[in-house]
């Protein structure tokens, strides 16, 4: 069979590329350590979130040294806790579910990004860095009030987060 | 050149423009993956680790 030379300039650089693609996103997971949006959570019943353990006080807390857990309630239209409250230079997992109809749950301009479904737990890891404040927006159509949906990610210094905490009006 | 070729035309046919072309695209498509994938995803905040 006869090849053109071109052709096969050209398939050597296709599969070259192909080689590139998925060696930078292998990259990304053992670099970074870039991970899929879990959905190993067990179902819950979105009908009783004021009897579950987890999410009837939506809030911050801490799980481990530096590490915290936030339990997110997204509702028509609103999130809960809100503005929730992280410490800078920490890992800070997000459990998030709806207690009414499919909603989003994207910290605007980052990565953090994921659906909410009723019944369903979504966990998400982030590392949070510097102090800085997130908005926070829901980005699937859940009703009328949909474009009014928002909260807020604040990132704070370790002491100030302690401060709050402390003084009892933390989230 | 063996029997079977249609004709020694195929020798002559030499598409430099074409492979130009292909080799321009391949160009921007690379840049283009590494502008999305290392600069837009990788250096956002907030990457989702787990």
């Amino acid at each position: 069979m006869h090849i053109h030379a071109y052709e096969k300039i050209w398939l050597a650089v296709s599969v070259l590329l192909i080689l590139f693609l998925i060696g930078s996103v292998t990259y990304g997971a053992v670099g970074p350590g870039v991970a899929m949006v879990s959905d190993t959570e067990p179902a819950i019943d979105s009908g009783g979130l004021d009897e579950d353990e987890r999410f009837s006080e939506p809030r911050v807390e801490q799980v481990g040294e530096n590490e915290y857990a936030a339990y997110v309630v997204a509702r028509q239209f609103t999130f809960q806790p809100d503005p929730i409250v992280v410490p800078a230079n920490s890992t800070v997992t997000f459990y998030v579910t709806s207690a009414d109809v499919i909603h989003g749950f994207e910290v605007v301009g980052t990565n953090a990004n994921a659906m909410v479904v009723p019944g369903e737990v979504s966990e998400l890891t982030v590392k949070v860095e510097e102090p800085q404040e997130y908005g926070l927006i829901c980005n699937e159509y859940c009703g009328a009030g949909h474009h009014v949906m928002e909260g807020k990610v604040n990132v704070v210094s370790q002491a100030e987060y302690e401060d709050r905490t402390s003084g009892g009006d933390g989230e | 050149m063996s029997g079977d070729t249609v004709s020694g035309d195929t020798e002559e046919f030499d598409p430099i423009g074409t492979l130009t072309l292909i080799g321009i695209y391949f160009v921007i498509l690379v840049l283009s993956w590494v502008y999305i994938y290392y600069i837009e995803f990788l250096g956002r905040d907030l990457v989702v680790v787990g």
